[in-house]
């Protein structure tokens, strides 16, 4: 990459709305200086800082962990503080910035997620142990920790669940963030209620809603795949009982160690 | 999940029923299609009984799809439980008037 190439001036389109002004969102252009390592976070503090203080966005960790940033850049959803604008300016120079699609604006790239979060305390999100806690840690074997495919690592950025056009047209839909979830806490040994949520993710908003589009998997700035887990959850949901039997007798040696 | 299961197991039923009317419509002979072929193979009871059983997937299949799809929508999603029963009754009708059809072949 040649010095030029990152000094260079760039056009960034932010899609705007104002409620308190605006019928409807348009488009408005910035133009930003670059530099080495830029990302789209950069530039949006740029514009905000030094061009026009009224430009309102989420951000908070600037690391990729928060999630607060995610937004709609050149067509896909992704974290801006993650996004090095290089990458997105190889095309006519222009970056096209809006917020999460299929979600309300509030105002520029801030949406409402109120459905977001509605959606993802149906299945319960929280860990539900067993009543007798064991002095020392629980303990899990490496097969088990594998087959949670890093779920824990989600970040609740909502990039998935902008995504997913089955939440574009029915937002009673759970959504990939919320299954993903459900996912991880059916599949952890500790977790004392996997039938609980086995028919929550069964009915008929759940996981048969899924049309394996893929999207979620595109837009997730972690890697994961929700797509997977919802797959796995509708095959644990058509057994949900001999699995809940082998959970309950799994649990019973939760604190014994693991045998190599 | 019950229309979920019903897509994916007329899927599987669809499948098998399908490989069937390929062969033996298409692959073995004669080679070709006339009101006369068709009339002398759905005489036999098999035939019927197997594109009988072949209508009803390609029903429950297509019902089901549909049924998914329009309560894609939020709006239809909250009279869910009318379309289903819209749904078979529909299956149900074209059913029995395919099955008629397809029963009353003779040479």
């Amino acid at each position: 990459m040649s010095n030029n190439d990152t000094q260079r001036t760039v056009t960034v389109r932010i899609q705007r709305f104002n409620p308190d002004v605006d019928k409807k969102p348009h488009m408005q252009d910035y133009q930003v200086k670059m530099w080495p390592g830029m990302t789209i976070l950069d530039a949006l503090h740029e514009i905000k800082t030094h061009q026009d203080g009224s430009v309102t966005y989420r951000r908070s960790c600037r690391h990729g962990i928060c999630g607060s940033c995610a937004m709609h850049i050149n067509g896909r959803n992704t974290l801006a503080c993650k996004t090095p604008i290089i990458n997105e300016v190889k095309k006519n120079n222009t970056v096209t910035i809006g917020p999460l699609p299929y979600l309300p604006v509030i105002k520029d790239m801030v949406v409402d997620r109120t459905s977001f979060w509605e959606q993802y305390l149906r299945v319960k999100p929280w860990l539900i142990p067993p009543d007798d806690i064991p002095e020392r840690e629980f303990r899990m074997s490496q097969e088990e920790v594998d087959a949670l495919h890093d779920a824990e690592a989600c970040i609740m950025c909502g990039a998935c669940y902008s995504s997913c056009a089955v939440i574009g047209l029915n937002k009673k839909y759970l959504g990939p963030h919320a299954l993903l979830k459900a996912f991880l806490r059916v599949l952890d040994p500790r977790d004392t209620a996997p039938g609980e949520r086995l028919e929550i993710v069964s009915q008929a908003d759940g996981v048969a809603r899924c049309h394996t589009i893929f999207n979620c998997i595109d837009a997730c700035p972690k890697g994961l795949n929700p797509t997977q887990a919802i797959e796995t959850l509708r095959k644990l949901a058509q057994k949900r009982q001999k699995y809940e039997e082998a959970k309950a007798e799994r649990q019973k040696h939760l604190n014994e160690p693991i045998p190599s | 999940m019950l229309t979920f299961k019903l897509q994916r197991w007329s899927a599987i039923a669809l499948l098998v029923f399908l490989t069937i009317h390929m062969i033996f419509m298409h692959y073995v002979p004669p080679f070709h299609i006339s009101f006369d072929v068709v009339q002398a193979r759905l005489s036999t009871p098999t035939w019927k009984i197997i594109d009988i059983l072949f209508l009803f997937s390609v029903l429950v299949h297509a019902m089901a799809g549909s049924y998914q799809v329009i309560t894609d929508f939020e709006s239809a999603f909250n009279y869910r439980k009318a379309l289903a029963w819209a749904s078979v009754i529909i299956v149900i009708l074209a059913f029995v008037y395919g099955a008629k059809t397809i029963w009353a072949f003779q040479l």
